[in-house]
C-alpha cells in the first residue's frame, strides 16, 4: 500500500452491495483510492461524518431514503458541506433528475452502468485534493 | 149605286120556255131609257145552268115552269148553282104563292108576268142587282166578323151597360169552358172569375162607360175559379149606339200567360244568373269597347273597393287601379277585342283597392252581339295569391329541404369523420396507455436491470484491467461480455427514451440545416459501409423555418439516415431532399382519418424532408407495423426495434407527420412533414 495520507477517500452509498464492492475493488486496484461502502442510506450521513470522504458516490434510488434526501443532509451538515457528490442513477435521465430537484447544486450525474475508466475520470476531476495530515488529525 | 147600272150594259139571262113571254119581256126591256140590257134567252133549266157555268151574268130572270123543272125546285137549282147571281122569279098568277116563297129562299124579287111593264121590270132588275150587291157586301162583312170572332185567339167580348155579356167570341167561350158563345149571353164576369177579379173588371168597365174613354193595354192577372192563374193584356172601350150614346163596353184581351211565364222564367233565369255572378267568389265584369265597366259582381267591387254597381259602371281600369296595373289591364282588354282571341288564365300581379299586392289569374273573352260584332268583353278572374304563396313556400321549402339535406349530409360526413377521429384517438389512447404501461414497466425494468448490469460492467472491467492473459481466450470472452453488457444497456436506454414523456426545447429552426447536421453525425456509417453508398442531397435552404427542438429533430434524422444506410448492405444511393409545398384539398381529404388530415388543413404550407434508399424495400404486409415498438427488420443485434417508434414520437410531438412507403423504383421513402 502507498501512503494512506495521499489516498483519495471515496464514500460510495448504494443499496446494491455487489456494485459497491465492484467499485471498491476496481478503484483501490486502479489507484490511490480508499473506498468505503455504505449500503444503508439511513447510515449514509453518519458514515460520511466518520469517514470524511473527498468525494461521495451516491445512488439516487434506494430503499428508506433516496439520494436526494441524503445529499440534502450532507450539504446541510457543517462538517460535510462542500464535499463533492456524484450521483449514480440507474433509471432517471438528466432531465428527470432535474425534475426531482437533484441538480440544484450543479451536481454531477453518472448513468449506470458505468465503466471503470469513466468513473476514475470523474473522480480525478472532482474529488477534493487530500487534506494535510495536521488538519486531518485536528478536532472536527 | 152600282156604277154598272149607268155605264155598262147589264147582261141578263132569261130562262123561259114560252117564246111569247120571252118576246114580250125583250120588248119591255127595249123601252128602257139610259140602261142597256143584253138579254140571252134559254128554254130549259139545263141550258140555263150550262150558260151560268161558262158565262158571267148580272142577273137571272127565271120562269119557274120549265120543261125540265118546275116550281120551287127550279129556283133552288139555279140559286144553289150560282148563289152570287141575283135571281128574279117570273111567275104566273097561278103560282104566285110559290114565288113569294122563293123570295124567302133568296130570290131578289118576283114578278107576275101578267102585271109586267117596262118601268116595273127595269126597276126590279136594278134593285135586285143593287140589293144583291149589298147583301153580298154585308155577308162578306159578317163573314169577316165571324171569322174574326171564331178564329182569333184574342178574347173579344161585348157587354151591355150593366156589364152583362151579350156577345163573346170563341176564345172567350173556350176560356169560360162554354160549348157555344151564346151561352154567355146575359152573364157577367162574376159567373166566370173570382169575385176579386170580377170586381176589378167591373170597376174598370164602369170607368170606361162613365168617362167614355178607352182603357188600353192593361195587364190583368186573372184567377179562374179552378185556381188557374192567367195573365191577359186587355183593352176596354166604350160601346156606342148609332146616336153616339154609350150603351155598353167591349174589349179585347189577349192571353199573355205564356209570355208572362216566359218573362218570369227569363227573370228567374236572369236572377239566377245575377245571383250566381254576384255570389261567385271569382271577379266577373263586362266591359264595352272603350274598356268601360258595364257590369261587375260583388267580388269584383270588393276588389276595387266599390260599394255599389254605380261606383264601377262607366269607369275604366285607370279609375280603379294604379297606373301601371291599369295600363297592362287595358292593353290586354284591347288585345282581346281587336284580335277576337280570348286571353286565357293570365297570371298577373295587381294592387287592389286597399293597396295590397295580389296575384290574379284572369280570363277575358270577347263579347259579341247577334251579328257577331265584338261589342266588349267578359272577364273572370280569381285571386291566387295564396296558391302562389304556397307555391313559393313549397319552392322555398324544397330548397330548404335540399339545403337541410346537404347540411345533414355534411353533418353526417362530419359525424363520420368525428367517428373516425374518435376511433383513431381511441386507438391512440389505447396505444398511449400501452406505451405508458410499457414506460412504467421499462422504468422499473431499467432500474432492476441496470444495477446488475452495473455490477457486471464493473466486474468485466476489473477482469479486463487486472487479469493476466494466461489463456488466449480470456480477452475475447471479456470483450464479448462487455459488448453484451453494452447491448443490454442500449436496449434499456431505448426503452427509457421511448417511454419517458418529452418536453421540447423548441425554437425556429431550418429543416435543411438540421438534416445537414444529422448527415454529419452519420458520416462514420458511410465510411464503415463495406460497399459504396452514394449520397444525393437536395437540401433547399429557402424552406421556411419550423418550430422545433433541434436535438430531438436530429435524433429523428440520424435514425432515418441510419436505417436507410442499413437498408443498403450491397450499396446504393441515399437521397435526402428538403422542400416546402402547399397541401391540396384532395390529399388532405382523401382519407379523413389519416394523420395528415389530423395535423394539417388544405392550403397549409409544410416543410418536407424525404429520406430515400435504393434497398430492397419493406414487404407491404410489414409496412403498417414499422412504427410498432420492438418491430425491426434488422438482424438481431443490429437494431433495438425502437428507432422508428421513437422517431415517430418525436415527429408527432412536433405536430408533424411521418410516412413510410416503398418506392416504385425500389427501396423505401420516408417522408416527414412539419408545419412552417
Amino acid at each position: 500500500m502507498e501512503n494512506t495520507q495521499e489516498k483519495r477517500r471515496i464514500l460510495i452509498i448504494d443499496d446494491e452491495a455487489g456494485f459497491t464492492r465492484m467499485v471498491k475493488l476496481n478503484l483501490e486496484k486502479a489507484g490511490p483510492y480508499e473506498v468505503r461502502e455504505e449500503n444503508r442510506a439511513l447510515h449514509a450521513v453518519a458514515a460520511a461524518r466518520e469517514f470524511k470522504p473527498d468525494l461521495i458516490l451516491l445512488d439516487v434510488i434506494m430503499p428508506a431514503m433516496d439520494g436526494g434526501d441524503v445529499a440534502a443532509k450532507i450539504k446541510n451538515d457543517p462538517h460535510l458541506r462542500g464535499t463533492p457528490i456524484v450521483f449514480l442513477t440507474a433509471t432517471v435521465t438528466v432531465r428527470e433528475a432535474g425534475k426531482a430537484g437533484l441538480n440544484a447544486g450543479g451536481d454531477l450525474f453518472l448513468a449506470k452502468p458505468i465503466s471503470v475508466d469513466a468513473l476514475i475520470e470523474v473522480i480525478h476531476k472532482h474529488a477534493r485534493p487530500p487534506e494535510p495530515p495536521a488538519e486531518k488529525a485536528g478536532p472536527a | 149605286m152600282n156604277p154598272a147600272s149607268t155605264t155598262k150594259k147589264l147582261r141578263l139571262l132569261l130562262i123561259e120556255d114560252n117564246t111569247g113571254d120571252a118576246r114580250l119581256l125583250r120588248e119591255h126591256l127595249g123601252d128602257a131609257a139610259g140602261t142597256r140590257f143584253d138579254l140571252d134567252v134559254v128554254g130549259t133549266l139545263a141550258a140555263g145552268l150550262a150558260r151560268l157555268e161558262t158565262e158571267s151574268f148580272d142577273l137571272v130572270l127565271l120562269d119557274m115552269s120549265l120543261p125540265d123543272s118546275a116550281g120551287l125546285d127550279t129556283f133552288k137549282n139555279v140559286h144553289n148553282h150560282s148563289p152570287e147571281v141575283p135571281i128574279i122569279v117570273m111567275s104566273g098568277l097561278d103560282d104566285e104563292a110559290v114565288a113569294v116563297q122563293t123570295v124567302h129562299e133568296g130570290a131578289q124579287d118576283y114578278l107576275v108576268k101578267a102585271d109586267l111593264d117596262h118601268r116595273l121590270l127595269v126597276r126590279s132588275i136594278r134593285y135586285a142587282i143593287e140589293r144583291k150587291h149589298t147583301e153580298e157586301a154585308l155577308a162578306r162583312e159578317r163573314d169577316l166578323f165571324h171569322t174574326l170572332m171564331d178564329n182569333i185567339p184574342d178574347r173579344i167580348y161585348f157587354k151591355d151597360a150593366d156589364s152583362r155579356f151579350f156577345r163573346i167570341n170563341r176564345a172567350v167561350a173556350a176560356q169560360f169552358q162554354l160549348g157555344h158563345p151564346s151561352e154567355a149571353v146575359g152573364r157577367t164576369d162574376s159567373d166566370f172569375f173570382t169575385a176579386e177579379h170580377a170586381e176589378n173588371a167591373l170597376a174598370d168597365e164602369r170607368w170606361v162607360i162613365q168617362q167614355g174613354k178607352p182603357l188600353l193595354g192593361k195587364i190583368e192577372r186573372e184567377t179562374l175559379p179552378d185556381g188557374e192563374v192567367t195573365w191577359a193584356l186587355t183593352s176596354k172601350l166604350p160601346l156606342k149606339d148609332k146616336q153616339g150614346r154609350i150603351v155598353g163596353v167591349f174589349g179585347v184581351s189577349r192571353d199573355i200567360t205564356a209570355l208572362k211565364k216566359a218573362e218570369a222564367e227569363l227573370q228567374a233565369e236572369r236572377n239566377l244568373l245575377r245571383s250566381l255572378i254576384d255570389n261567385l267568389p271569382d271577379y266577373i265584369f263586362i266591359k264595352d269597347t272603350a274598356c268601360r265597366y258595364l257590369l261587375d259582381n260583388i267580388a269584383h267591387r270588393r276588389l276595387v273597393g266599390a260599394g255599389t254597381p254605380q261606383e264601377v259602371e262607366g269607369k275604366t281600369a285607370g279609375d280603379l287601379f294604379p297606373p301601371v296595373v291599369a295600363e297592362q289591364l287595358t292593353r290586354d282588354d284591347l288585345a282581346v277585342m281587336s284580335t277576337g282571341h280570348a286571353l286565357l288564365n293570365k297570371e298577373e300581379l295587381v294592387t287592389d283597392g286597399c293597396g295590397n299586392r295580389r296575384w290574379h289569374v284572369t280570363t277575358k273573352v270577347p263579347l259579341r252581339d247577334q251579328e257577331g260584332h265584338i261589342v266588349g268583353l267578359v272577364g273572370i278572374g280569381r285571386d291566387i295569391t295564396e296558391r302562389k304563396n304556397s307555391e313559393e313556400q313549397l319552392q322555398r321549402t324544397n330548397i330548404d329541404l335540399a339545403q337541410h339535406r346537404s347540411e345533414l349530409q355534411h353533418a353526417l360526413d362530419d359525424l363520420r369523420l368525428a367517428h373516425e377521429q374518435l376511433k383513431t384517438a381511441q386507438d391512440q389512447l389505447i396505444q398511449a396507455e400501452k406505451m405508458q404501461s410499457i414506460g412504467r414497466l421499462a422504468a422499473g425494468v431499467a432500474h432492476e436491470v441496470k444495477n446488475p448490469l452495473s455490477v457486471l460492467r464493473m466486474g468485466v472491467d476489473y477482469f479486463q484491467r487486472n487479469l493476466p492473459a494466461t489463456d488466449p481466450n480470456v480477452a475475447p470472452v471479456l470483450t464479448d461480455m462487455s459488448t453484451a453488457i453494452d447491448r443490454a444497456n442500449s436496449i434499456i436506454m431505448g426503452l427509457l427514451d421511448f417511454s419517458v414523456p418529452y418536453a421540447l426545447d423548441s425554437q425556429n429552426e431550418n429543416l435543411s440545416a438540421i438534416v445537414r447536421q444529422s448527415l454529419n453525425l452519420v458520416r462514420y456509417a458511410f465510411n464503415e459501409s463495406e460497399t459504396p453508398i452514394r449520397l444525393v442531397a437536395e437540401l433547399n435552404d429557402d424552406v421556411p423555418p419550423i418550430w422545433a427542438d433541434r436535438n430531438k429533430m436530429m435524433q429523428v434524422f440520424v435514425n432515418l439516415l441510419t436505417n436507410a444506410i442499413h437498408a443498403m448492405p450491397a450499396g446504393g444511393a441515399l437521397t435526402v431532399r428538403t422542400y416546402a409545398r402547399t397541401l391540396q384539398p384532395e390529399e388532405v381529404n382523401r382519407d379523413p382519418g389519416s394523420r395528415l388530415a389530423r395535423q394539417f388543413r388544405a392550403g397549409d404550407t409544410v416543410a418536407v424532408a424525404d429520406v430515400m434508399d435504393s434497398g430492397s424495400g419493406i414487404p407491404e404486409e410489414m409496412l403498417s407495423r414499422v412504427f410498432d415498438p420492438f418491430f425491426t427488420t434488422k438482424p438481431t443485434g443490429k437494431g433495438t426495434g425502437l428507432g422508428l417508434a421513437v422517431t415517430r414520437k418525436i415527429v408527432e410531438l412536433h405536430h408533424g407527420t411521418i410516412e413510410v412507403r416503398n418506392r416504385k423504383e425500389g427501396g423505401v421513402i420516408v417522408t416527414t412533414m412539419f408545419k412552417v
